[in-house]
């Protein structure tokens, strides 16, 4: 009975120590604008690199247009502001931009000049969507969550004029 | 008699003290109940109101003021921008549809939209469908022969009285310019049903100004990228555009619901000193109660009512009154949201008071929970009563 119990006690013990963290340690890959832009070919194709990553769920830090609705089920991920007319470069198009489609409703408060991280479920490919046109990159059942610790620029750090943060 | 019984007898024994009672209660709940469907009906409005259209083009100035009077004319048009800029955005490559609007007068309080049947077309991407209820579109006439018909929607029809064939206009200076009702809409639950719909020839015939302009003179145009992918770079180039400004109608809602969460914000902490007024009532309503009749109380005990009895009816008249309060102010907080919804249902916010809030079943809960709860000092001091000490002679 007691040499029962230890073993219970054992693997419990193994359980915690060694499965738990592992579980734990799974980090979800994050993915850049610059790898998106990196990974497009001739004829909006793009790498198998990049393609390796769909159907898997991925996290992307960028700016929120909203694009659909107003409750945010549907926008798209930018890499620069909407806000941003006077400063910053241009945005390009759609190797700049991610659709995003939500799980749930967006409880986040809405700022044009803030970077957002998304999680959810990635796609790479040329696809149409009935009601928002072609689109190369997707992320769908996102959640919406402040990107914090994503890097914010103070007075005396600022990047030379010129160069890429 | 079971513990309910007698506690609804010793309820009915003092019927003005337990009705206002409830009734504080239910005025306490009605309040909560009414604000949050207000804000909720305000906020769904919104969205069910809002344009399917992904980018609105106007005049240099603000962006509320822009989506809040092209989209729900619930504010002044902001100034005029020159028709040539429709024209060069339906040339423009990354334009699947673009729509001209202008904003003028009213007629009654019901804002003129005038535009093309572009405006009423159904396209795939469209939630919001148009459809005639009696009559048919106005022309899409040539700038040299405005036909003055108007398209009226549904609110705008049912409030005026306009017919099919009557003729109207407002205004001295529209004598000579009357329009022509030749169609109205069916409702579309949105601000379109409050406007008087005709064509921009009709709408630069009926200006002075207008009629002497080469290029005529527009309030905004809706557009619909061919790829959601353009609408950041279009978005830009029409905003560093030294007459233009593009407003993504979505972030200026989103931005009006931030500032109105800062009002919910405020607004829930004002209930919350509320509720905490109406529990601190039911508490001294209780106590003051059970002080008066402790030798009642003391009589039962002596008649061998156990404790936990004595307790229980205490706690069974709280939660009694908390119930009949607490249903009481559900009802009556949708029929505040009502009211409240119909006297700002002509300022152009659609609400729908009536829609039962999943909330609702847990502010009950919460009511009759805490309602008892406050009860219970009360029923302790009840459950302590000596029978010795309170069934001693009067004098």
């Amino acid at each position: 009975m007691i040499r029962e119990f230890r073993t219970w006690l054992a693997a419990g013990f193994l359980v915690t120590v060694v499965i738990v963290p592992v579980a734990g340690s799974e980090e979800i890959p994050r993915l850049t604008f610059a790898q998106l832009v990196d990974s497009i070919r001739a004829d909006s194709g793009v790498t198998e690199k990049i393609k390796s990553y769909s159907g898997k769920e991925v996290a992307i830090q960028g700016f929120i247009v909203p694009a659909g609705p107003p409750d945010l089920s549907f926008f798209l991920l930018s890499r620069v502001s909407a806000l941003g007319n006077y400063c910053c470069e241009a945005p390009v198009g759609q190797d700049e931009t991610v659709y995003v489609f939500t799980a749930k409703e967006v409880s986040i408060t809405y700022d044009p000049l803030r970077i957002f991280k998304i999680v959810g479920v990635f796609e790479a490919g040329m696809r149409a969507d009935a009601i928002y046109g072609p689109s190369l990159f997707r992320v769908r059942n996102a959640r919406v969550e402040e990107a914090l610790g994503a890097k914010m620029f103070t007075t005396g750090e600022l990047p030379a004029p010129g160069s890429k943060p | 008699m079971t513990i309910l019984t007698v506690a609804l007898k010793y309820l009915q024994g003092r019927l003005v003290a337990s009705t206002l009672t409830a009734v504080s209660i239910a005025l306490g709940v009605s309040l909560v109940v009414a604000s949050v469907l207000l804000a909720g009906g305000i906020k769904a409005g919104f969205i069910a109101g809002a344009t399917d259209y992904n980018l609105v083009v106007g005049a240099k100035g603000s962006p509320t003021q822009l989506v809040l009077s092209v989209v729900f004319r619930m504010d002044l048009a902001t100034p005029n921008i020159e028709y040539t800029a429709y024209r060069d955005l339906q040339q423009d490559p990354r334009v699947e549809t673009a729509v001209p609007i202008a904003v003028g007068d009213a007629y009654r309080g019901f804002r003129y939209v005038a535009t093309n049947n572009a405006y009423f077309a159904a396209f795939p991407w469209r939630r919001k469908t148009f459809a005639l209820a009696a009559g048919k579109f106005f022309a899409d006439d040539p700038p040299s022969d405005p036909t003055y018909e108007a398209l009226l929607g549904a609110e705008a029809a049912r409030s005026t009285g306009l017919q099919i064939g009557d003729r109207f206009y407002e205004g001295e200076e529209m004598a000579e310019y009357p329009l022509t009702v030749v169609g109205i809409l069916r409702p579309t639950h949105s601000a379109d049903d409050r406007a008087i719909f005709f064509s921009l020839p009709s709408y630069w015939g009926m200006n002075e100004v207008a009629r002497g302009m080469a290029v005529k003179p527009l309030t905004a145009v809706l557009i619909r990228p061919k790829r959601m992918s353009d609408l950041p770079s279009l978005h830009r180039a029409l905003n560093v555009a030294p007459e233009t400004q593009a407003v993504l109608p979505s972030g200026v809602l989103l931005t009006i619901f931030n500032m109105m969460a800062v009002a919910e914000d405020v607004l829930k902490m004002i209930l919350a000193t509320v509720g905490a007024i109406v529990l601190l009532y039911v508490f001294v309503s209780m106590y003051s109660a059970t002080m008066e009749r402790r030798r009642e109380i003391a009589t039962m005990r002596a008649l061998g009512a156990r404790r936990a009895t004595v307790l229980g009816i205490v706690l069974a008249e709280s939660a009694a009154l908390a119930t009949v309060g607490g249903l009481g102010g559900m009802v009556g907080g949708h029929a505040v949201a009502y009211l409240a919804g119909s006297l700002l249902g002509p300022s152009g916010l659609v609400t729908n008071p009536f829609l039962f809030d999943v909330f609702e079943p847990a502010v009950l809960a919460s009511v009759i929970f805490l309602g008892t709860l406050a009860g219970l000092l009360p029923a302790v001091l009840a459950y302590r009563t000596e029978v010795a000490e309170n069934l001693a002679p009067l004098s």
